[in-house]
């Protein structure tokens, strides 16, 4: 039954698609709980962007992509702190011109044009092992901020102003966090495209924020649940031949929709 | 350098150039409950916030002698803010929530265990500890962040309109704890409150702001001020007001 994971680029993509949905499942109830879910659309634009840019001028697209990532991600955070504009009316803002920046400098490219349905959709079966080696960093900084950061920023996500008093350092610690979610859709979207990476950053998390009471539980169940959903998404797409991206999302989409169904008839049987 | 009292001198909050509060000076004896009085949108939450370190201010806040910035670097203040919608879906427990005020100890987590449990048994909630706190009442809620506040060990606790939404009996409740805690913990207690009835009957000194200071005084003769009765209207009065008897301060 599982003879697919016998194949090298089918590992590949099980190992880095794994390590997507763990630090995926890390970052996202923080975004989930702080209402920024919107965050990881904008982000994985802005990250198109860095991509083209990368193909316009020669150099590896993941690192563009990381810098266009990044600066959206500070970007969107600066001014929702400081214009006095919600994160979610920012990001609407600046998604848009990222995704026409992105298809204006992919036009500018001479010569050949790469295929944009590429990066839109992303192809967990084309991923290299340079791919997964980044995804490992990228596990690993996720990890090490959960590890030193988690705590508080789950406390000034609930209470800040609480948390200021305690002598959290609020407003550094979102911007780390920013840059750390930055980070992790940009993987998302080397994985699973700029379209779907969203999926994969949010409906694990939403799905186990129906079921679940604790923030511990929340995140350990958004990482299963993400993992759970690559692996399902990957082995459906071995065997019905379809796209791997959307079939992870296929996946992903049909966990929440059985989370949503248990809350609704543990509220039914309650009342 | 005024020892033994919180001296605010001068004291103006701008928001975008809007003046929130202007030049409010006041002494307050430490150890003691002190109200601040005045109508919605006088300035009583501004006040607070910049007592508490949240917003930036012109002019001068001590605590005992030393500059207020200073202090809060290393004695947090037991904060209560006005009550939000915040917590009706985080998955935080009860004990978690006021694990919180043990945030700046440098201790194990389950020392921090031990004091949060410890916290919560004064307000009479650590049956509740593994609850969620979304799962609370309102009333229930403000007890857990009183243990909250009591778990920074701060000698200040300032709330801001805690009274929001209670009936008359939870109010009185409300404030026979809070009366329990102060002589328990030695603490000062500022609460802010547009009620005038059920506030002069419980605080030792009472202050009133509509974005300047209008008077400070006892209770009973602040009611009798004019620019109390050009806020408040002329029909104020001083409810009789008697504490609850002591076998209904068990459930409190």
């Amino acid at each position: 039954m599982f003879d697919f994971l016998s194949l090298p680029f089918m590992q590949r993509a099980l190992l880095g698609g794994e390590m997507v949905a763990v630090v995926a499942g890390i970052v996202s109830p923080i975004l989930l709980f702080r209402k920024m879910s919107f965050m990881s659309v904008g982000i994985s634009h802005g990250a198109f962007a860095g991509i083209a840019l990368g193909i316009l001028i020669g150099i590896s697209p993941m690192w563009t992509a990381i810098a266009f990532a990044m600066g959206l991600g500070l970007l969107i955070g600066f001014v929702s702190k400081t214009g006095k504009l919600s994160e979610d009316a920012t990001i609407g803002t600046f998604f848009a011109f990222s995704m026409a920046l992105g298809i204006f400098l992919i036009d500018m490219s001479k010569g050949y044009h790469p295929d944009v349905m590429g990066y839109l959709f992303g192809d967990l079966l084309a991923i290299s092992s340079s791919d997964v080696y980044f995804a490992m960093i990228i596990l690993i900084i996720a990890a090490l901020w959960y590890l030193f950061r988690g705590r508080a920023a789950i406390y000034s996500t609930f209470d800040e102003d609480f948390s200021r008093i305690v002598g959290i350092p609020v407003d550094i610690d979102y911007y780390v966090f920013m840059a750390v979610a930055s980070l992790v859709t940009v993987v998302a979207v080397m994985f699973v495209g700029v379209i779907l990476a969203s999926s994969i950053m949010i409906a694990p998390a939403a799905a186990s924020k129906m079921i679940s009471k604790r923030f511990s539980n929340v995140t350990l169940l958004s990482i299963s649940f993400g993992m759970l959903a690559v692996f399902g998404g990957i082995a459906f797409s071995f065997y019905t031949n379809i796209p791997s991206g959307p079939s992870v999302v296929f996946f992903v989409t049909a966990i929440f929709v059985i989370s949503l169904g248990i809350k609704w008839s543990k509220n039914f049987v309650k009342s | 350098m005024s020892k033994g009292v919180l001296f605010i001198d001068s004291l103006t909050v701008r928001y975008d150039h809007r003046v929130a509060i202007s030049k409010i000076s006041i002494k307050l004896d430490l150890g003691k409950f002190h109200v601040i009085m005045g109508p919605n949108g006088g300035g009583k939450t501004t006040l607070i916030r910049a007592i508490v370190g949240l917003v930036p201010y012109e002019g001068k806040i001590e605590i005992d002698g030393l500059n207020m910035k200073k202090y809060l670097k290393k004695h947090p203040i037991g904060y209560l803010a006005q009550r939000g919608a915040q917590f009706q879906s985080f998955p935080l427990t009860v004990l978690q929530v006021v694990e919180m005020g043990r945030y700046h100890f440098k201790e194990s987590k389950a020392v921090r265990k031990k004091h949060a449990r410890q916290y919560l048994n004064e307000v009479k909630m650590d049956s509740l500890a593994n609850r969620s706190i979304g799962e609370l009442s309102g009333g229930q809620q403000q007890r857990v962040l009183i243990a909250r506040a009591l778990a920074t060990e701060s000698k200040l606790m300032i709330m801001d309109e805690p009274l929001t939404g209670m009936d008359p009996r939870s109010q009185s409740k409300f404030y026979e704890m809070i009366e329990r805690i102060k002589e328990r913990y030695s603490l000062t207690i500022i609460i802010s409150s547009h009620d005038v009835g059920f506030t002069t009957a419980y605080a030792e000194n009472v202050f009133c702001i509509n974005k300047h200071l209008v008077p400070h005084d006892e209770a009973a003769k602040l009611l009798n001020d004019p620019e109390i009765k050009k806020i408040y209207g002329s029909k104020i009065r001083l409810v009789e007001h008697h504490h609850l008897p002591s076998e209904e301060k068990e459930d409190v």
